[in-house]
Protein backbone atom coordinates (compact mmCIF):
# COMPACT_ATOMS: atom_id res chain seq x y z
CA UNK A 1 0.00 0.00 0.00
CA UNK A 2 1.39 3.48 -0.90
CA UNK A 3 1.45 5.52 2.08
CA UNK A 4 0.51 9.25 1.63
CA UNK A 5 3.42 11.73 2.18
CA UNK A 6 3.45 13.58 5.36
CA UNK A 7 2.77 17.09 4.87
CA UNK A 8 5.09 19.39 6.82
CA UNK A 9 4.60 23.30 7.15
CA UNK A 10 7.66 25.56 7.81
CA UNK A 11 7.04 28.55 9.23
CA UNK A 12 10.17 30.71 8.87
CA UNK A 13 10.67 34.31 7.18
CA UNK A 14 14.87 33.09 7.02
CA UNK A 15 14.91 31.91 3.27
CA UNK A 16 18.59 30.24 3.87
CA UNK A 17 16.76 28.09 6.74
CA UNK A 18 13.60 27.28 4.55
CA UNK A 19 16.11 26.27 1.97
CA UNK A 20 18.05 23.74 3.83
CA UNK A 21 14.80 22.37 5.55
CA UNK A 22 13.64 21.71 2.62
CA UNK A 23 16.15 19.78 1.02
CA UNK A 24 15.97 17.61 4.31
CA UNK A 25 13.01 16.94 4.84
CA UNK A 26 12.04 16.51 0.77
CA UNK A 27 14.65 13.60 1.44
CA UNK A 28 13.58 12.31 4.14
CA UNK A 29 10.21 11.90 2.56
CA UNK A 30 7.78 14.28 3.48
CA UNK A 31 5.72 17.01 1.56
CA UNK A 32 7.48 20.57 2.56
CA UNK A 33 5.36 23.58 2.55
CA UNK A 34 6.79 26.81 2.96
CA UNK A 35 5.45 30.16 4.70
CA UNK A 36 7.48 33.63 5.22
CA UNK A 37 5.34 35.09 7.21
CA UNK A 38 2.73 34.53 10.41
CA UNK A 39 -0.53 35.70 8.54
CA UNK A 40 0.77 33.44 5.75
CA UNK A 41 1.38 30.67 7.65
CA UNK A 42 -2.23 30.66 9.45
CA UNK A 43 -3.45 31.16 5.89
CA UNK A 44 -2.21 28.18 4.60
CA UNK A 45 -2.56 26.10 8.16
CA UNK A 46 -6.49 26.38 6.98
CA UNK A 47 -5.90 26.08 2.94
CA UNK A 48 -3.49 22.63 3.01
CA UNK A 49 -4.36 21.16 6.19
CA UNK A 50 -0.72 20.31 7.13
CA UNK A 51 0.56 17.13 9.15
CA UNK A 52 2.46 19.33 11.53
CA UNK A 53 3.93 22.70 12.01
CA UNK A 54 7.18 23.76 12.25
CA UNK A 55 7.09 27.49 13.58
CA UNK A 56 9.67 30.14 13.61
CA UNK A 57 8.88 32.90 16.61
CA UNK A 58 10.82 35.54 15.39
CA UNK A 59 8.62 36.68 12.42
CA UNK A 60 7.43 39.86 10.47
CA UNK A 61 4.16 41.03 11.38
CA UNK A 62 2.39 38.56 13.49
CA UNK A 63 4.84 36.63 15.91
CA UNK A 64 5.23 32.90 16.61
CA UNK A 65 3.11 32.89 19.41
CA UNK A 66 0.63 35.04 18.24
CA UNK A 67 0.76 32.32 15.42
CA UNK A 68 0.50 29.74 17.81
CA UNK A 69 -2.63 31.66 19.95
CA UNK A 70 -4.56 31.94 16.67
CA UNK A 71 -4.16 28.64 15.24
CA UNK A 72 -4.98 27.13 18.47
CA UNK A 73 -7.94 29.21 19.00
CA UNK A 74 -9.31 28.29 15.53
CA UNK A 75 -11.72 24.45 15.32
CA UNK A 76 -10.33 24.13 12.12
CA UNK A 77 -6.16 24.37 12.76
CA UNK A 78 -6.53 23.85 16.71
CA UNK A 79 -5.40 19.76 16.28
CA UNK A 80 -2.49 20.05 14.03
CA UNK A 81 0.45 19.38 15.99
CA UNK A 82 2.83 23.02 15.78
CA UNK A 83 6.84 22.29 17.08
CA UNK A 84 8.30 25.72 18.10
CA UNK A 85 11.86 26.36 16.24
CA UNK A 86 13.38 29.23 17.03
CA UNK A 87 16.74 31.03 18.16
CA UNK A 88 15.29 32.12 21.76
CA UNK A 89 16.56 29.78 24.48
CA UNK A 90 15.12 31.59 27.56
CA UNK A 91 13.32 28.77 30.13
CA UNK A 92 10.52 31.39 30.07
CA UNK A 93 10.41 31.56 25.95
CA UNK A 94 9.82 28.00 26.23
CA UNK A 95 7.28 27.80 29.08
CA UNK A 96 5.46 30.17 27.08
CA UNK A 97 5.11 28.19 23.50
CA UNK A 98 4.76 24.56 25.46
CA UNK A 99 1.67 26.64 27.64
CA UNK A 100 0.38 28.00 24.44
CA UNK A 101 0.05 24.36 22.91
CA UNK A 102 2.92 23.69 21.16
CA UNK A 103 3.60 19.78 20.93
CA UNK A 104 7.72 20.85 21.72
CA UNK A 105 9.99 23.43 21.39
CA UNK A 106 13.35 23.24 19.92
CA UNK A 107 16.47 25.69 20.00
CA UNK A 108 17.92 25.92 16.47
CA UNK A 109 21.69 26.61 17.75
CA UNK A 110 21.46 23.40 20.18
CA UNK A 111 19.65 21.04 17.71
CA UNK A 112 21.00 19.75 14.39
CA UNK A 113 19.05 19.29 11.39
CA UNK A 114 18.83 15.17 11.14
CA UNK A 115 17.74 15.64 15.03
CA UNK A 116 14.69 18.16 14.04
CA UNK A 117 13.72 15.35 10.82
CA UNK A 118 14.27 12.53 13.60
CA UNK A 119 12.17 14.26 16.11
CA UNK A 120 9.25 14.62 13.39
CA UNK A 121 9.76 11.10 12.23
CA UNK A 122 9.20 10.47 15.84
CA UNK A 123 6.20 12.41 16.16
CA UNK A 124 4.09 10.65 13.52
CA UNK A 125 5.61 7.02 14.39
CA UNK A 126 3.85 7.69 17.95
CA UNK A 127 0.70 8.48 16.02
CA UNK A 128 0.73 5.00 14.05
CA UNK A 129 1.15 3.01 16.95
CA UNK B 1 30.45 56.91 31.02
CA UNK B 2 27.77 54.34 33.03
CA UNK B 3 24.69 55.56 30.11
CA UNK B 4 27.92 54.66 27.39
CA UNK B 5 28.43 51.51 28.95
CA UNK B 6 25.15 50.44 29.11
CA UNK B 7 24.38 50.95 24.71
CA UNK B 8 27.31 49.40 24.69
CA UNK B 9 26.37 45.85 26.21
CA UNK B 10 22.79 46.36 24.68
CA UNK B 11 24.24 46.65 21.43
CA UNK B 12 27.05 43.55 21.80
CA UNK B 13 24.12 42.10 23.27
CA UNK B 14 21.49 42.48 19.97
CA UNK B 15 24.72 41.68 17.47
CA UNK B 16 25.04 38.67 19.31
CA UNK B 17 21.80 37.27 19.32
CA UNK B 18 21.51 38.17 15.66
CA UNK B 19 24.67 36.34 14.69
CA UNK B 20 22.68 33.40 16.29
CA UNK B 21 20.58 32.55 13.09
CA UNK B 22 23.38 32.83 10.70
CA UNK B 23 25.78 30.14 12.49
CA UNK B 24 23.03 28.25 12.97
CA UNK B 25 21.89 28.28 9.23
CA UNK B 26 25.39 27.12 8.12
CA UNK B 27 25.38 24.74 10.75
CA UNK B 28 22.72 23.33 8.55
CA UNK B 29 24.23 23.58 5.35
CA UNK B 30 27.42 21.66 6.42
CA UNK B 31 25.26 19.14 8.05
CA UNK B 32 23.74 18.38 4.35
CA UNK B 33 27.06 18.87 2.57
CA UNK B 34 28.87 16.50 5.04
CA UNK B 35 26.37 13.56 5.36
CA UNK B 36 26.81 13.52 1.49
CA UNK B 37 23.17 13.39 1.02
CA UNK B 38 23.53 15.47 -2.06
CA UNK B 39 26.95 14.20 -3.85
CA UNK B 40 30.18 12.50 -2.70
CA UNK B 41 32.86 14.68 -1.20
CA UNK B 42 36.49 13.54 -1.70
CA UNK B 43 39.06 13.22 1.53
CA UNK B 44 40.50 17.18 0.90
CA UNK B 45 36.31 18.82 0.86
CA UNK B 46 35.24 16.02 3.54
CA UNK B 47 38.90 18.05 5.63
CA UNK B 48 37.76 21.57 4.25
CA UNK B 49 34.13 20.96 5.86
CA UNK B 50 35.36 20.17 8.93
CA UNK B 51 37.61 23.05 9.23
CA UNK B 52 34.64 24.93 8.19
CA UNK B 53 32.58 23.26 11.18
CA UNK B 54 35.20 23.24 13.84
CA UNK B 55 35.63 27.58 13.17
CA UNK B 56 32.12 27.99 13.45
CA UNK B 57 32.05 26.14 16.47
CA UNK B 58 34.13 28.46 17.92
CA UNK B 59 32.40 31.64 16.42
CA UNK B 60 28.91 29.81 18.35
CA UNK B 61 31.39 29.51 21.46
CA UNK B 62 32.40 33.51 21.15
CA UNK B 63 28.46 34.86 20.37
CA UNK B 64 27.47 32.52 23.75
CA UNK B 65 30.39 34.37 25.65
CA UNK B 66 29.47 37.47 24.50
CA UNK B 67 25.81 36.98 25.52
CA UNK B 68 26.98 35.63 29.00
CA UNK B 69 29.44 39.32 29.21
CA UNK B 70 26.61 41.01 28.58
CA UNK B 71 24.26 40.11 31.05
CA UNK B 72 27.31 39.84 33.92
CA UNK B 73 28.26 43.50 32.62
CA UNK B 74 24.58 44.46 32.40
CA UNK B 75 24.03 42.72 35.88
CA UNK B 76 21.36 40.71 34.64
CA UNK B 77 23.59 37.04 34.81
CA UNK B 78 21.46 35.15 36.98
CA UNK B 79 21.93 31.49 38.13
CA UNK B 80 19.34 29.00 38.88
CA UNK B 81 20.77 27.79 42.19
CA UNK B 82 19.70 24.51 43.83
CA UNK B 83 21.28 21.42 45.86
CA UNK B 84 23.87 19.35 43.88
CA UNK B 85 26.63 17.02 44.96
CA UNK B 86 29.91 18.72 43.34
CA UNK B 87 31.73 15.25 43.54
CA UNK B 88 29.24 13.49 41.99
CA UNK B 89 29.56 16.76 39.21
CA UNK B 90 33.35 16.49 39.19
CA UNK B 91 33.20 12.46 38.51
CA UNK B 92 31.15 13.37 35.48
CA UNK B 93 32.94 15.71 34.02
CA UNK B 94 36.34 13.63 34.34
CA UNK B 95 34.80 10.87 32.40
CA UNK B 96 33.71 13.14 29.60
CA UNK B 97 37.23 14.32 29.35
CA UNK B 98 39.31 10.90 29.34
CA UNK B 99 39.28 10.29 25.72
CA UNK B 100 40.83 13.92 25.19
CA UNK B 101 43.08 13.20 28.00
CA UNK B 102 44.50 9.85 26.82
CA UNK B 103 44.91 11.46 23.19
CA UNK B 104 46.86 14.49 24.60
CA UNK B 105 48.98 12.20 27.01
CA UNK B 106 47.71 13.55 30.32
CA UNK B 107 46.71 11.77 33.52
CA UNK B 108 43.48 13.08 35.50
CA UNK B 109 43.74 12.15 39.47
CA UNK B 110 40.20 12.72 41.39
CA UNK B 111 41.24 13.32 45.28
CA UNK B 112 38.45 14.35 47.07
CA UNK B 113 37.59 13.90 51.54
CA UNK B 114 34.93 11.97 52.63
CA UNK B 115 31.41 12.95 53.61
CA UNK B 116 31.49 16.19 51.73
CA UNK B 117 28.11 17.85 51.71
CA UNK B 118 26.37 18.98 48.88
CA UNK B 119 26.79 22.77 47.58
CA UNK B 120 24.18 25.15 46.73
CA UNK B 121 24.62 26.65 43.24
CA UNK B 122 23.95 26.09 39.59
CA UNK B 123 25.40 22.61 38.42
CA UNK B 124 25.37 23.95 34.75
CA UNK B 125 27.49 26.61 35.21
CA UNK B 126 29.51 24.83 37.74
CA UNK B 127 29.97 21.91 35.15
CA UNK B 128 31.24 25.09 32.68
CA UNK B 129 33.70 26.40 35.21
CA UNK B 130 35.08 22.71 35.71
CA UNK B 131 35.42 21.96 32.09
CA UNK B 132 37.07 25.41 31.68
CA UNK B 133 39.74 24.55 34.06
CA UNK B 134 40.38 21.08 33.26
CA UNK B 135 40.04 22.02 29.24
CA UNK B 136 42.58 24.76 30.41
CA UNK B 137 45.24 22.31 31.82
CA UNK B 138 45.01 19.82 29.09
CA UNK B 139 45.56 22.70 26.42
CA UNK B 140 48.24 24.60 28.02
CA UNK B 141 50.41 21.36 29.35
CA UNK B 142 54.08 21.34 28.66
CA UNK B 143 53.91 19.45 24.79
CA UNK B 144 57.26 17.43 25.65
CA UNK B 145 56.05 16.24 29.10
CA UNK B 146 53.02 13.91 30.44
CA UNK B 147 50.56 16.16 31.41
CA UNK B 148 49.06 15.73 34.90
CA UNK B 149 46.37 16.70 36.58
CA UNK B 150 44.95 16.78 40.27
CA UNK B 151 41.57 17.65 40.94
CA UNK B 152 40.35 18.01 44.94
CA UNK B 153 37.62 18.76 47.27
CA UNK B 154 37.69 19.80 50.17
CA UNK B 155 35.58 20.98 52.93
CA UNK B 156 37.02 24.38 54.31
CA UNK B 157 34.57 25.62 57.06
CA UNK B 158 31.02 26.36 55.45
CA UNK B 159 32.46 25.83 51.81
CA UNK B 160 33.88 23.06 50.03
CA UNK B 161 37.29 24.21 47.78
CA UNK B 162 37.52 22.96 44.68
CA UNK B 163 41.27 22.91 43.08
CA UNK B 164 42.93 21.72 39.30
CA UNK B 165 46.49 21.50 39.95
CA UNK B 166 48.62 20.83 36.55
CA UNK B 167 52.34 20.55 35.19
CA UNK B 168 51.61 22.60 32.44
CA UNK B 169 53.20 26.24 30.86
CA UNK B 170 51.93 28.12 33.72
CA UNK B 171 51.33 32.12 33.42
CA UNK B 172 53.76 34.68 33.59
CA UNK B 173 54.17 36.59 36.69
CA UNK B 174 53.43 39.88 34.69
CA UNK B 175 50.00 38.82 33.73
CA UNK B 176 48.67 37.80 37.07
CA UNK B 177 46.04 40.51 37.19
CA UNK B 178 44.83 39.98 33.98
CA UNK B 179 44.10 36.74 34.35
CA UNK B 180 39.77 36.85 35.01
CA UNK B 181 39.74 40.14 32.60
CA UNK B 182 37.99 39.86 28.96
CA UNK B 183 40.14 38.50 26.40
CA UNK B 184 42.97 37.86 28.00
CA UNK B 185 45.30 34.83 26.67
CA UNK B 186 49.06 34.60 27.58
CA UNK B 187 51.71 34.83 24.62
CA UNK B 188 52.15 30.72 24.73
CA UNK B 189 47.98 29.89 25.45
CA UNK B 190 47.43 31.80 21.81
CA UNK B 191 50.64 29.59 20.14
CA UNK B 192 49.16 26.45 21.85
CA UNK B 193 45.64 27.13 21.33
CA UNK B 194 44.82 29.64 18.61
CA UNK B 195 41.14 28.88 19.13
CA UNK B 196 40.74 29.66 22.71
CA UNK B 197 39.14 32.87 23.95
CA UNK B 198 40.28 34.18 26.89
CA UNK B 199 36.11 34.53 27.88
CA UNK B 200 36.32 31.75 29.89
CA UNK B 201 37.57 32.63 32.90
CA UNK B 202 36.31 35.66 33.13
CA UNK B 203 32.88 34.11 32.96
CA UNK B 204 33.84 31.83 35.70
CA UNK B 205 34.95 34.57 37.90
CA UNK B 206 31.13 35.85 37.65
CA UNK B 207 29.19 32.17 38.16
CA UNK B 208 31.57 31.70 41.20
CA UNK B 209 31.05 35.29 42.64
CA UNK B 210 27.32 35.19 41.96
CA UNK B 211 27.24 31.97 43.92
CA UNK B 212 28.69 33.24 46.79
CA UNK B 213 32.05 31.77 46.73
CA UNK B 214 35.98 32.96 45.80
CA UNK B 215 38.09 31.71 42.67
CA UNK B 216 41.52 32.38 42.53
CA UNK B 217 44.84 30.68 41.06
CA UNK B 218 48.26 30.30 42.18
CA UNK B 219 51.63 29.58 40.32
CA UNK B 220 53.01 25.72 41.90
CA UNK B 221 55.99 24.99 42.93
CA UNK B 222 57.83 22.38 40.70
CA UNK B 223 55.77 23.97 37.23
CA UNK B 224 52.07 25.11 36.06
CA UNK B 225 49.11 26.57 37.91
CA UNK B 226 46.62 25.59 40.68
CA UNK B 227 43.07 26.86 39.73
CA UNK B 228 40.49 26.73 42.61
CA UNK B 229 36.92 28.01 43.46
CA UNK B 230 34.76 27.95 46.77
CA UNK B 231 31.08 27.35 47.08
CA UNK B 232 29.07 27.79 49.94
CA UNK B 233 27.77 23.99 51.25
CA UNK B 234 23.85 23.47 51.57
CA UNK B 235 22.46 23.92 54.42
Amino acid sequence: MIQKKKKILFVEDDKFLRKVYKEKFERAGFEFLEAITGQEGIHKALIEKPDLILLDLMLPGKNGFEVLIDLKSNPKTKKIPVIILSNLGQESDRKKGLSLGALDYLVKPEISLSEVVNKVKEYFLKLEK
Amino acid sequence: MKKKKKVFFEATSIAAHQLKNPISIIKNYLEVLSSEEIGKLNEKQKEYLSDIAEILEKMRRIVEYLLEISRIEEGKYKLKKEKFSLEDLTENVIKDFKIWAQATNTEIFFKREKNLPKVFSDPIRIRHVIENFISNAIKYKKPEKKGKIIISIKKRGKFLLFSCKDNGIGIPKKDFKKVFTKFYRSEKATQLDPQGTGLGLFIDKATIEESGGKIGFKKNRGSGMTFYFTLPCSK
